[in-house]
């Protein structure tokens, strides 16, 4: 706790970050011919030049664990009170994954569910571990953000193989004030299930079980209307990420860093373009680890600590927007963490 | 008209409009499907031009999207 922090301790506080990749890389020249289309087309189309994909019989659970060692690793270890994990790919049907990663990471008997928000599952995680450690449930959360996204892909589609890995990240978050570094700000989540057709995997669940679904249709597959998902995530992002911005009494032109969900190399461009903030103040990672959906934000933010990008001290805005639809934002002050690289 | 839309296919969509004429190929341009997306929501948010992503995707040429501009410029005026 820093000297002089005033108020209640009823926030949460990021007090540690780690992140887990599958060693298997993937290139665009691997899928390159299948997908009859170019390396250079990949690449233009999306600013991806590699992501890590699972090998066969390596799940989410498997990066989570990764990462939530790196995590705990981090805070200095230590137990905590409830186990969240944002993930669109878990490792069954049913039981949820939580609870496997916790017990595997020793913490078996904790809280531990599994929050379902597609690429803005961190963002919502962020806000059920608040929740909880608000709620007086938790004093230490610990949020993994985890996806075998490779595993729904549709190995003929190229407006959908490329773009997207497979990877965790995950906080520690501790029961703290509100002016620590570290502390999350105001918190900015929403939804618009009217346009929930624009990003599915429509078979597997109660609506087409997979002994109706229909052999061959892409229904087992995630499918994506790709330009108005540009459009509605440019949008969404930009008006979520500016109300967090106000509820923090931040200007645009006090963000050091903003941390976006690495959907598209496009889209984070056109999001700063939007914003009307310089494009150095974005980073991202996406061409190397492509898009990691829920993972993406904790991948980025741990990568960016260790490469220096993120520095104690600075002022960060999180944006994120996924399939649902559903969109979040947040700020928080960067704090001074222990990130060992994994 | 036209050189509106290069300034924003260069400025904004960081696109090299080098040697873009009127009769280039949208894709060859450098309007992909997602880049339609931007320009429609640059110009309906700094121009005051309406056009939509799906009405630019079905235009061939750099030219037929200079005239769809110009014909929503002159509805808006």
């Amino acid at each position: 706790m820093t000297g002089g922090a005033t108020g209640p301790a009823d926030r949460a506080v990021v007090c540690g970050l780690g992140y887990w990749l599958p060693e298997r890389v993937v290139t665009n020249a691997q899928l390159a011919e299948r997908l009859d289309a170019s390396e250079e087309w990949i690449v233009g189309r999306t600013g991806i030049s590699r992501r890590r994909w699972v090998e066969p019989g390596e799940a989410t659970s498997d990066l989570a664990v990764g990462a939530g060692r790196a995590a705990l690793k981090s805070a200095g270890g230590g137990p905590v009170d409830a186990v969240v994990l944002a993930t669109t790919t878990p490792d069954y049907r049913c039981p949820a994954t939580a609870p496997d990663v916790a017990a595997r990471l020793g913490l078996n008997g904790v809280a531990a569910f599994d929050v379902s928000a597609v690429c803005t599952g961190f963002v919502y995680g962020l806000a059920t571990a608040a929740g909880f450690i608000a709620a007086g449930l938790a004093d230490r959360v610990l949020l993994i953000a985890a996806e075998a996204f490779s595993t729904l892909l549709d190995p003929d589609d190229r407006t959908t193989q490329p773009i997207f890995g497979d990877g965790a990240g995950a906080v520690v978050l501790r029961r703290g004030r509100a002016d620590e570094p570290g502390a999350i700000g105001p918190l900015v989540l929403g939804s618009d299930g009217a346009r929930a057709e624009l990003i599915t995997v429509k078979a597997g669940g109660s609506r087409i079980p997979f002994r109706t679904a229909v052999p061959d249709d892409g229904s087992q597959y995630f499918q994506m209307r790709g330009r108005e998902v540009f459009r509605q995530s440019v949008e969404r992002m930009s008006a979520a990420a500016t109300e967090a911005l106000d509820g923090a009494g931040w200007r645009l032109s006090d963000v050091d860093r903003m941390i976006t969900h690495q959907a598209n190399a496009r889209v984070s461009a056109a999001l700063a373009t939007r914003l009307g903030l310089r494009r150095d103040a974005a980073p991202q990672n996406i061409a190397d680890v492509g898009n990691t959906a829920a993972a993406s934000i904790p991948v980025l933010l741990a990568q960016a600590a260790l490469d220096g990008t993120l520095e104690p001290g600075h002022r960060v805005l999180l944006a994120a927007f996924g399939g649902g639809l559903t969109w979040g934002a947040t700020t928080l002050t960067w704090p001074g963490l222990e990130v060992h690289d994994t | 008209m036209f050189e509106l839309l290069k300034s924003v296919m260069s400025e904004v969509l960081l696109l090299d409009v080098d040697g873009v004429r009127p009769d280039a190929l949208r894709e060859d341009a450098g309007l992909d499907s997602l880049a339609v997306v931007e320009l429609s929501m640059v110009l309906s948010q700094h121009h005051g031009i309406e056009v939509t992503d799906d009405e630019l995707f079905e235009l061939d040429t750099v030219a037929e999207i200079v005239a769809l501009m110009e014909q929503r410029k002159r509805t808006a005026a």
